[in-house]
């Protein structure tokens, strides 16, 4: 249980490279803070520095309002989970999960008792004598995390432990780590480069890449808020559709153009286009798969061949190509599809999309920013 | 289960020539390399004569090489000697080599690799080069002659930290997330080389206790040089050479000379049997860990 803040904090490698630039977060206590972003942008690296195990460069890391950026990870009082688990193979499963009390020096008695609480809790009584090597991923990933919850740590510290795992186990530790996060109570840093894990476990996301924050927020802020097109594109699955095209206004209302139609922006981007009065200008725009709809008006709406129908089960995911041969993903609920209507939607056929203007991004060309940050 | 029985044969009889080749190759170098000791250990038993016969089995049966090589020789204080090296060079040696490893392997600091090259190379120079220079410094402090055991004992150890190639190699192997985790779980950088490292360590601090312990018993031209002469300074292998190292002395120690040789070997064949388990995985250890 603690209050983590990250005040301007930046690492150099010795060899000169800049893995992490002018990190400013506050985390607060209890809060389960992910972050999320492509492979080498610096998430390892930030989550070490909090650790105790990477140096900082510069800036400062306070944990419960105390300056540990000279403290021994020792004496942090944080715990770690690591990706390839880390457990150690000489000891048993018992022993590994005890390991860290031993080090405090706690009576056997009390250890016994810990380990044992623990271990229901992750269901891995049976395997308390055996030797990590004989133990699946999965059971494994267990152990790792009850030697991490054992001492009852300020912060806990996850790096990427689920990406060793096979999809289907990595989807249940994924929902048990969510009720263990309820157990345990307190401050989680959680590292993944996997935006689906980001969005079900944070209560915060922290958005990195190259080394940079990109955005800090809830999921739902992200998600329908996103601060630049990189952020737009990396959260959500498929990843939104963008485009370049242009925002004109005639008689006070904006419209967009795309692909030789013409679409209102409608409901509250409308508004706040007007509020903000944007000058009109080429934009990228971006809509997400699932915000684009089948048309019915032949002259405003966007026409697209359908290049590949893709049946996930409850939705179809159409990729389709517009009149200038931009691909678009297209996602449709099967749901409320008749048989005539699904029939139509195969490989070669030729359908309408449109969209409402409140589901609309709006990125600048050139900073690639959000046009209503 | 393609292949025709009467292939199968064929095949069989193949393996079978081969096998049989092999097995009288191996025999043969096999007792071309027992003989030495064979003959050793007949001659170390022999009553009827102290000096070379010209045949191998002894007459008479005895221990009286045995009983004189104790009674009217030194022999005991050069293999007290050689025991008592043995046991400061494994003890410091272990150490210092296992500290150094581990320090080249975990840490990283300014002329790490440097040093890493300069040992490597100096490591290439036969150690007696140094012979004299090493007597001479020895000498200053008294270490020589009848000193020469706590002499012997800084030689060997002096050099130690150079043999850290091989644990080292071992401790590479070893994941860095061990001592990560370990550290967040609360260790010192000293626990996590005790209660990690050490254990899974097993096979290479038993290779390097072995290897230790075992170079005092062999060697010859420190110890000979080192002792110059003096008995009360010698170790089993100047002391036994000292004692067939005239005409006269070779007929009548020959006998005893060969006891001696067999009862060196004891200690070290003790300690392996013990050790052995570890020893062989110690040596093949950082290929196999998964
Ligand atoms: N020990 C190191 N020495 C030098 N550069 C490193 C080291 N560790 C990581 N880097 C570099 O720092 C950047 C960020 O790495 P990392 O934090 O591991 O990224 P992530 O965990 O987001 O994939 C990468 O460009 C990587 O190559
Ligand atoms: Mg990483």
């Amino acid at each position: 249980m603690a209050r983590v803040k990250l005040t301007d904090v930046k690492k150099v490698y010795d060899n000169n490279v800049v893995a992490v630039h002018d990190f400013n977060l506050d985390i607060a206590d209890k809060e389960f803070i992910v972050f999320v972003g492509p492979s080498g942008c610096g998430k390892s690296t930030t989550l070490r520095m909090v650790a105790g195990l990477e140096e900082i460069s510069s800036g400062t890391v306070e944990i419960d309002g105390v300056v540990v950026n000279d403290l021994q990870p020792k004496d942090r009082d944080i715990s770690m989970v690591f990706q390839n688990y880390a457990l150690y193979p000489h000891l048993t499963v018992f022993e590994n999960i005890a390991f860290p009390l031993r080090l405090q020096k706690v009576p056997q008695e009390e250890v016994f008792k810990k380990v044992t609480e623990v271990s229901e809790i992750l269901g891995i009584t049976e395997y308390l004598n055996r030797k990590p090597r004989a133990l699946s991923g999965g059971q494994r990933q267990r152990v790792a995390i009850g030697r991490a919850m054992v001492r009852n740590p300020k912060v806990f510290l996850m790096d990427e432990p689920l990406s060793n795992l096979d999809a289907k186990l990595r989807n249940q530790m994924r929902a048990e780590i969510i009720l263990l996060r309820k157990r345990i109570d307190t401050t989680f840093i959680y590292v993944t480069h996997d935006q689906t894990e980001a969005m079900t476990l944070g209560d915060r996301i922290v958005i990195m890449k190259d080394g940079y924050i990109q955005q800090v927020g809830t999921p739902d802020e992200v998600f329908d808020q996103p601060k630049n097109l990189f952020v737009a594109e990396f959260i959500g699955a498929p990843k939104m559709n963008t485009f370049r095209t242009n925002l004109i206004k005639e008689n006070g209302e904006y419209y967009v153009t795309p692909f030789g139609s013409k679409l209102l922006v409608d409901g509250l981007k409308g508004e706040e286009l007007k509020k903000r009065k944007i000058e009109p200008q080429e934009v990228i725009l971006g809509v997400r798969p699932e915000h684009m709809v089948l048309g019915k008006d032949a002259d405003n709406d966007i026409d697209a061949k359908i290049l590949v129908n893709e049946m996930m089960g409850s939705e179809l995911h159409l990729h389709v190509v517009t009149n200038d041969n931009t691909e678009l993903i297209v996602r449709v609920p099967t749901v409320d599809l008749s048989h005539e209507e699904r029939a139509k939607l195969t490989s070669g056929n030729e359908f309408h999309i449109t969209f409402k203007g409140n589901v609309m991004n709006f990125f600048d060309v050139e900073s690639e920013e959000n046009l209503l940050n | 289960m393609t292949t025709t029985p009467k292939k199968h044969m064929g095949l069989k009889a193949k393996e079978r020539l081969s096998n049989t080749i092999i097995y009288i190759l191996l025999i043969t170098i096999s007792i071309v390399w027992l003989i030495p000791f064979i003959f050793l250990v007949f001659e170390s038993f022999r009553v009827e004569s102290t000096y070379q016969v010209g045949y191998v089995v002894p007459k008479q049966f005895g221990l009286d090489n045995y009983i004189n090589l104790f009674t009217k020789t030194d022999f005991p204080i050069w293999f007290k000697n050689t025991f008592i090296i043995g046991l400061f060079a494994s003890v410091i040696q272990t150490i210092i080599v296992l500290c150094m490893s581990y320090t080249l392997s975990r840490l990283r600091f300014k002329g790490r690799k440097l040093l890493m090259n300069v040992m490597l190379v100096l490591g290439f120079f036969p150690g007696f080069l140094s012979m004299i220079i090493l007597y001479k410094v020895l000498s200053w402090f008294n270490l020589t002659s009848a000193n020469s055991v706590p002499g012997l004992i800084l030689v060997y150890v002096a050099s130690s930290g150079m043999g850290y190639y091989v644990s080292k190699g071992f401790f590479d192997t070893i994941s860095r997330s061990l001592d990560e985790a370990a550290r967040v779980d609360g260790a010192t950088r000293f626990q996590v080389f005790t209660k990690i490292i050490m254990p899974l360590s097993k096979p290479i601090v038993i290779y390097t206790i072995l290897t230790a312990f075992m170079a005092p018993w062999g060697d010859f031209m420190f110890a000979k040089y080192i002792s110059h002469a003096t008995s009360a300074g010698m170790n089993v292998a100047v002391g036994l050479q000292y004692l067939i190292s005239t005409p006269q002395n070779l007929s009548a120690y020959y006998t005893m000379f060969c006891a001696g040789g067999v009862l060196v070997a004891i200690p070290i064949t003790i300690l392996f049997m013990c050790l052995q388990r570890y020893y062989v995985e110690g040596v093949t250890g950082g290929a196999v860990k998964g």
